[in-house]
């Protein structure tokens, strides 16, 4: 491809060389020229085209582009551009190979044939090549352009002088005046000068009459003379505004006002402020804004109301209006004369007077406690109930019962007992049987305690009277019988023997029995029962009474219900009835052991078998039935272990067997072996290297480890070890009993040799001779 | 008066701000087989109709042609500004 730009740009550059040429003689022929030049290009590019040949397209074409390059050639300067057209072979790619296009005209059949819009055409592409054929732009010669531009301004200037000449040519120059040679001239001249001069005088002279008699000459006079102003009265002040508050002004005072300073294209009217005012003013703000009131209140209602019973809305942001809008001065204006009373103002004050006065404040009063009490004021109307005395059956019955039972009832409790008695008229219930007296004053249900206000008093319906008086009631009630309850107890304490107790009883019975007589006639006969008294022994069990299986329980219950019946004093004959059935019973309890002991005595030889094993077995015993002689048996010793039982096992977690705890065991034969008791044999074990050397027991579990582990000491330790063997041979190489270099021996064997005793050791070597001393 | 040497061969075919008018364009189509082919045409034409210059230029039926830009295929009915190919452009040719 490279090769290809290659001939590329040498065919551009021929190209331009051919231009150049063609553009040096024929200047003007344009388009003739660039015609041609498209006729040269595509001749160069088939040129080209051919040169990088690949698909060998049409050597006949080739033939035919060169014939047609040959006859082209003399023919590119007279030939129009359709005759290069024509050649072309039709619509079809006019190249061997490569780039293949079609001229735009070419195209535009195609389309046309196709159906499709013709080429676009702008202004550049009709004027310029296609990419194949670029149209060379003509040079910029930039020296050219330059010399244009000069001649150009040249040329300006040469009109412009021009102009300036003939303009200055009109007037003359001092030097051209010919005037002063002819003095005649000049006089003449200046003579016409003076009459002109007087001339326009005497015009303005009649103009100046007429302007007189049509009385324009004032405004004359005015607009150019200068005339005195009139004076500035308090009538020129009317319109003017003051900007200061009308209430800073005081009554009496002369305060100075003066013009305040405006801007030069401001065309609103004058404003008038005192400086001391507005330095006064600006001090207060200033002191306003010192005091760091709080921009914005929370909870300040959306919209607030004016002086003037204006509603105000609470603007977003408010603290910044007067940034933004400006400052809002408070002003008034000066009416006729320079006066100002004020009378707007005024009459707004009165009507804001007038407005608040008829406001009405939307405060409740003061939310106060309510008191649990009535007020005297209100007792003067409160009425109190009458009291309705109930006739109660009972008789005999403490003073306390002159109580309106309307209020001490309770209304169907369930702890009354069972089967309700018929209320008397008037819902009298009885009272309930308490065995714990008086312990609580039952509720009244409202719609009950209405019943006996509508019964009571219809016409004085004051509720809360009863509730209070009921109340009092209760507790006298609760009192009366709390001191009861003590004084029994006290009773009890004092009579300890039982059989006065019991004596006390009977006389009570006979009292209760007395006050009941439908009812209690049987109690005067206590019966007792074995069975009955062994249940009563049982002990003061709850249920006492409850299990229903005691003849004489409804008699009791009755008792009890008709004791209850009686009011306050129903509780107390209550508690004495327990007393004295308790007393009863403790000596149903003496009476009991003794009974079981007496039996046992009696029946001491024949024990009862029914009675239990014990019993069995003690009669077996007696009859001499069981031998009572314990025999030895010879204990086998059991082995570790217990012995295994198939019906039951302990489960001891400790024992649980895994196999860590079993290595430790030791499941072999404990004992020795009694034949071989003299048996001691005597074991030496030795351990030997590969040497054969015997090995210490470091040495041994050394050599067994590295054994074990597979792998023995590493590089220095064996050189260590080889070392020291080594020298342990060494060592027991060595004699004892010379020195390493046996010196011993080669005295000896001199001493030999010598056949003398001693040696004579001398300095030199030479006495000694190698024969002598050699081993 | 005239220098040898020129400044500049200014090769325009179009004008700086072209975006938003039609203009003509010419399209490099090569196969890679021998075909190379430059094809005139507007912008606002379709690749349909480029397969149909196509196919007249190279002797092909245009159905059988495709266009392509390495995987990207040229549908036909979406115009030649749309796809943004422009002036002087390369097209893969294929032929299925």
């Amino acid at each position: 491809m490279g090769s290809s730009k290659k001939h590329k740009e040498k065919g551009r550059d021929k190209d331009a060389e051919e231009r150049h040429r063609e553009h040096k003689k024929h200047r003007h022929k344009e388009r003739e020229r660039d015609k041609e030049r498209n006729v040269t290009r595509e001749r160069e590019k088939r040129k080209r085209s051919r040169s990088k040949e690949r698909s060998g397209r049409g050597s006949e074409r080739e033939g035919r582009s060169k014939g047609e390059r040959s006859a082209g050639e003399p023919r590119v300067k007279k030939e129009k551009v359709e005759a290069g057209y024509q050649e072309s072979p039709g619509i079809g790619p006019q190249s061997a190979s490569g780039d293949a296009s079609l001229s735009i005209e070419e195209t535009n059949k195609l389309r046309a044939k196709l159906g499709l819009k013709p080429l676009e055409m702008t202004d550049t592409t009709k004027e310029l090549g296609t990419k194949e054929q670029p149209m060379v732009a003509e040079t910029i010669n930039p020296v050219y352009i330059k010399q244009q531009n000069e001649m150009r301004e040249k040329l300006a200037a040469m009109k412009e002088k021009r102009l300036l000449n003939k303009k200055l040519g009109k007037v003359k120059t001092l030097a051209e005046g010919d005037w002063l040679d002819d003095t005649v001239a000049w006089v003449e001249r200046s003579r016409k000068m003076a009459k002109e001069k007087e001339l326009a005088e005497k015009r303005a002279k009649l103009l100046q009459e007429m302007d007189e008699e049509f009385g324009v000459s004032n405004l004359v006079d005015e607009e150019f003379g200068q005339t005195k102003k009139a004076a500035y009265s308090s009538r020129d002040l009317k319109g003017l505004t003051v900007q200061h508050r009308m209430e800073s002004f005081n009554e009496g005072e002369t305060v100075i006002l003066t013009l305040q300073d405006q801007g030069v294209l401001e065309e609103e009217g004058d404003v008038l402020v005192n400086v001391g005012l507005v330095d006064k003013e600006k001090a207060e703000k200033n002191v306003e804004l010192k005091k760091k009131k709080p921009d914005y209140k929370a909870y300040e209602e959306d919209e607030s109301v004016d002086d003037m019973a204006t509603f105000k809305p609470r603007t977003v942001l408010g603290k910044y209006d007067e940034e933004i809008d400006g400052e809002k001065k408070k002003s008034f204006q000066l009416s006729k004369g320079g006066c100002a009373e004020g009378e707007r103002e005024r009459e707004l004050q009165a009507i804001r007077e007038t407005l608040r006065n008829q406001a009405q404040s939307l405060e409740m009063p003061a939310l106060a406690i309510a008191s649990e009490y009535y007020t005297p004021q209100e007792m003067v109307g409160f009425k109190k109930t009458k009291q309705r005395v109930r006739k109660i059956r009972k008789k005999a019955l403490p003073d306390e019962l002159q109580l309106d039972d309307t209020r001490n009832t309770d209304f169907g409790s369930r702890v009354r007992g069972r089967g309700r008695r018929q209320l008397d008229e008037g819902q009298e219930v009885s009272k309930e049987g308490v065995i714990i007296p008086g312990l609580d004053v039952p509720q009244q249900s409202d719609d009950i305690r209405m019943a006996d206000m509508d019964i009571s008093d219809d016409e004085d319906f004051i509720p809360t009277e009863l509730a209070v008086l009921e109340e009092d009631e209760a507790e006298q009630d609760l009192q009366k019988q709390l001191e009861k309850q003590r004084k029994k107890l006290k009773q009890k304490q004092l009579l300890q023997d039982s059989g006065e107790k019991v004596a006390e009883q009977v006389p009570w019975l006979a009292r209760v029995d007395g006050s009941d007589d439908e009812d209690n006639k049987n109690n005067l006969n206590i019966v007792f029962n074995a069975t009955s008294e062994f249940c009563r022994t049982l002990g003061d069990i709850p249920t006492y009474g409850l299990s229903g299986n005691r003849e004489d329980q409804e008699d009791i219950m009755d008792f009890e219900q008709e004791a209850a019946r009686d009011g306050a004093g129903g509780s107390d004959s209550d508690e004495d009835e327990n007393v004295g059935w308790s007393i009863v019973n403790v000596d149903e309890e003496q009476k009991q052991p003794d009974f079981s002991t007496a039996s046992t005595t009696i029946l001491d030889e024949e024990p009862i078998v029914s009675s239990g094993l014990a019993a069995a077995l003690a009669l077996c015993k007696n009859k001499g039935l069981l031998d009572t002689q314990m025999q030895k048996i010879s204990r086998v010793r059991a082995p570790t272990g217990a012995l295994p039982n198939d019906n039951y096992s302990i489960e001891d977690k400790m024992t649980i067997d895994d196999k860590y705890s079993r290595r430790e065991e030791y499941r072999g034969f404990t004992q020795d072996f009694k034949e071989k008791d003299a048996y001691k044999p005597d074991v030496k074990i030795e351990y030997v290297d590969e040497s054969g050397r015997k090995l210490t027991p470091k040495e041994a579990f050394r050599q067994l480890s590295h054994r074990f582990h597979g792998k023995g000491s590493g590089k220095m330790k064996t050189e260590r070890r080889m070392k020291k063997l080594e020298e342990e041979a060494l060592l027991k190489k060595m004699s004892s009993s010379d020195t390493p270099l046996g010196t011993v021996a080669l005295l000896q064997e001199k001493q030999k040799s010598q056949k003398t005793p001693y040696i004579v050791l001398s300095g030199s070597g030479k006495s000694m001779n190698a024969n002598n001393i050699t081993k | 008066m005239f220098t040898v040497s020129s400044y500049c061969t200014a090769v325009s075919t179009n004008s700086p701000r072209l975006s938003l008018r039609i203009r003509m364009i010419e399209v490099v189509c090569n196969d890679r087989l021998g075909k190379k082919v430059r094809v005139k045409c507007n912008s606002e034409d379709t690749i349909g109709d480029l397969k149909k210059l196509i196919a007249a230029q190279t002797g092909t039926r245009w159905d059988k042609i495709v266009l392509k830009k390495w995987y990207t295929i040229f549908k036909d009915h979406v115009s030649l500004g749309d796809y943004e190919i422009h002036d002087g452009q390369n097209l893969e040719l294929y032929y299925q």
